[in-house]
């Protein structure tokens, strides 16, 4: 246990140690102006000096990320089993979903201000417009490789095909779907602050960012700069959490044993003489 | 402040590139013999207040100063001071505004000459829009008003706020570092917008919409009234290449003086020089055009600084919390090596 803890937490906490010990290193061996590049201190320091101000864009952009995490995976979800149930539609829509993440997302940002106006809507449409792909095509493919003869078998039993598809065909994917889920979340983040950077309606992360370097505030810019990251690292975090959680086959053979379980009363064997 | 254009700025890489192979091509035998001078430019693309450098490139004037100038431009509008601060450019153009923030915040910048005398920066309503000094406060009372997120709209904009009797929690600015202000404005996407009148009137000319932009001036509601660009370099390149910046101010001059009075022919210059910048002729004339009165001051000088232009533009960034301090004038600035 403890071992296991030092191996998943311990290892990445070191590697992010020695990442600031390293850029510590080379601002002061190198002797860099604190407006070129400030130390990793100053940055963290710029940001706790204006948490108050920070705080609610970091809440703001937190929820559009959210916002459009969840519409983005419930489109992709809906999309990706609608085309692997009618290969009509699959032949049909495929190459336009290609097609839309072929337009560069920033290209995109300015008509979507213009048709929904400034503020959190084309934000989070930024974000879906990212999340969705990833989701539709993994769960695309996940249904396509559903053990066949598991669907059969649930038939000769007379499952229905909705009985069918929940039971058997839904659970199949879910490996498929995490996959999808843990790319978009990587992505989500980087929308919310494109669309913030496009479309904010006042001040966002994103804007305090652009204002920060403007303003030669150098330090604040690579502190806004961690907590985007801390963000997106947060929400790739949870969305692995949640896999492991609702996927607990993926991991042990057996049934994990409930938490309070009752012993059962052990009745030591007689001895025969 | 400036028309932000996607594909300006995508087609960025192959201007500097093609800026630098065509001066490169001017003459290998004589290019060994002169200074070289990296110019930044304050946008990521080339536009007409690129004009005075492509004209002194075009007639010659760099080279008869003995400079080789390259022309660079920046990622994003922020990054001039840092290119210079860092040695990436020689000499820059730069908002006072940031020279002021990039003072404050310890780069050794100084202002060697002023590009233009006076701030033309503007709000503008679409046409047909009732905007003046007199009922700005019920104008402008929780209405959309589009910024860049620039330091000198950042800067201008509470001055215009304080006059009308507003806070910024009265209106909503909207931020779009990346966005066209003249879209969001004709779009109805915002009330108002926040430019300089030499961008903001040649591109709604381009729009092709009936009628004439709405506008208020910022120095009849309140903000300052001094200049917007100047020639920056740092001083240590200042102090070790006192002759050079002498020099391109000197050649620079020439060509304002020049394109000032051939703004027809200068237009030409600077569309033969960027091809693909993305603007049209008539564009780059007609802002060129409406820069010029800007150039000189009250007694018909071109570029020279004073300090009270730049105590005002101080006092009025300490009293928005921009910079902390109202250094001696003689921070920002010298007239040392005009021409």
């Amino acid at each position: 246990m403890r071992r296991t803890l030092l191996r998943n937490v311990g290892i990445p906490l070191l590697s992010m140690v020695l990442l600031f010990a390293l850029w510590q290193g080379i601002v002061v061996f190198f002797n860099v102006a604190p407006y070129v590049a400030p130390r990793p201190l100053q940055a963290i320091q710029a940001v706790t000096r204006d948490w108050s101000s920070l705080w609610p864009l970091v809440l703001a952009t937190i929820r559009e990320t959210v916002y459009g995490f969840a519409c983005g995976t419930l489109l992709g979800l809906s999309l990706g089993v609608i085309m692997a149930k009618v290969p009509f539609l699959q032949r049909m829509v495929y190459p336009v979903l290609v097609l839309s993440q072929a337009v560069p997302i920033i290209a995109l940002a300015a008509p979507l201000v213009l048709i929904l106006g400034f503020g959190g809507t084309p934000i989070v449409v930024i974000v879906a417009w990212i999340v969705f792909f990833p989701v539709t095509v993994n769960v695309l493919d996940g249904l396509s490789h559903v053990d066949q003869d598991l669907v059969n078998l649930a038939r000769v039993y007379g499952a229905s095909k909705w009985r069918t598809f929940i039971q058997i065909e839904i659970p199949a994917t879910t490996t498929s779907l995490f996959s999808g889920l843990k790319i978009g979340a990587t992505y989500a983040v980087t929308g919310a602050i494109i669309g913030e950077l496009v479309a904010s309606n006042g001040l966002s992360l994103a804007i305090y960012q652009e204002h920060a370097d403007s303003n030669f505030n150098t330090a604040a810019v690579y502190g806004t700069t961690m907590l985007m990251t801390a963000i997106g690292i947060s929400w790739f975090l949870l969305v692995v959490g949640t896999e492991v959680l609702v996927t607990p086959w993926q991991r042990r053979s057996v049934a994990r044993r409930p938490l309070f379980h009752r012993r059962a009363a052990v009745v030591p064997p007689t001895s025969q003489h | 402040m400036k028309i932000h254009r996607l594909g300006a700025m995508a087609i960025t890489g192959s201007l500097v590139l093609s800026s630098f192979t065509a001066f490169a091509g001017g003459g290998a035998a004589s290019a060994a013999s002169l200074k070289k001078v990296t110019y930044a430019y304050d946008f990521p693309g080339p536009d007409f207040e690129l004009i005075p450098v492509v004209v002194a490139q075009a007639r010659g004037f760099f080279k008869a100063a003995g400079l080789n100038v390259n022309v660079v431009f920046p990622p994003n509008t922020s990054t001039t001071t840092k290119m210079l601060a860092t040695g990436n450019a020689n000499i820059g153009f730069l908002t006072t505004t940031d020279m002021a923030v990039a003072i404050n915040a310890g780069a050794p910048m100084l202002s060697v000459a002023n590009f233009s005398m006076r701030n033309n920066w503007a709000l503008f309503a679409k046409p047909g829009t009732s905007l003046s000094a007199k009922n700005l406060k019920a104008t402008l009372k929780g209405k959309r008003i589009f910024s860049y997120g620039d330091t000198w709209t950042e800067a201008m904009l509470p001055f215009v706020l304080k006059y009308a009797g507003l806070t910024s929690s009265q209106v909503k600015i909207v931020t779009d570092p990346t966005g066209n202000d003249l879209v969001a404005l004709l779009g109805g996407r915002v009330d108002f917008s926040t430019s300089t009148t030499n961008y903001e009137i040649p591109g709604f000319e381009g729009s092709k919409t009936k009628g004439h932009l709405s506008q208020l001036l910022g120095t009849a509601a309140g903000a300052p009234n001094i200049p917007i660009w100047v020639y920056a370099v740092t001083r240590s390149y200042a102090k070790a290449n006192g002759a050079t910046a002498k020099a391109f101010l000197s050649a620079v001059k020439k060509a304002t003086v020049w394109a000032a009075q051939n703004p027809t022919k200068a237009a030409t210059a600077f569309d033969k020089a960027y091809p693909k910048s993305g603007y049209t002729n008539a564009y780059n004339l007609s802002g060129w055009k409406l820069t010029i009165p800007f150039l000189t001051n009250s007694a018909g000088q071109y570029f020279t600084q004073s300090d009270a232009q730049w105590t005002t533009l101080a006092k009025a960034l300490k009293s928005i919390k921009l910079i902390k301090s109202v250094p001696a004038a003689s921070t920002y600035y010298t007239n040392k090596y005009l021409p």
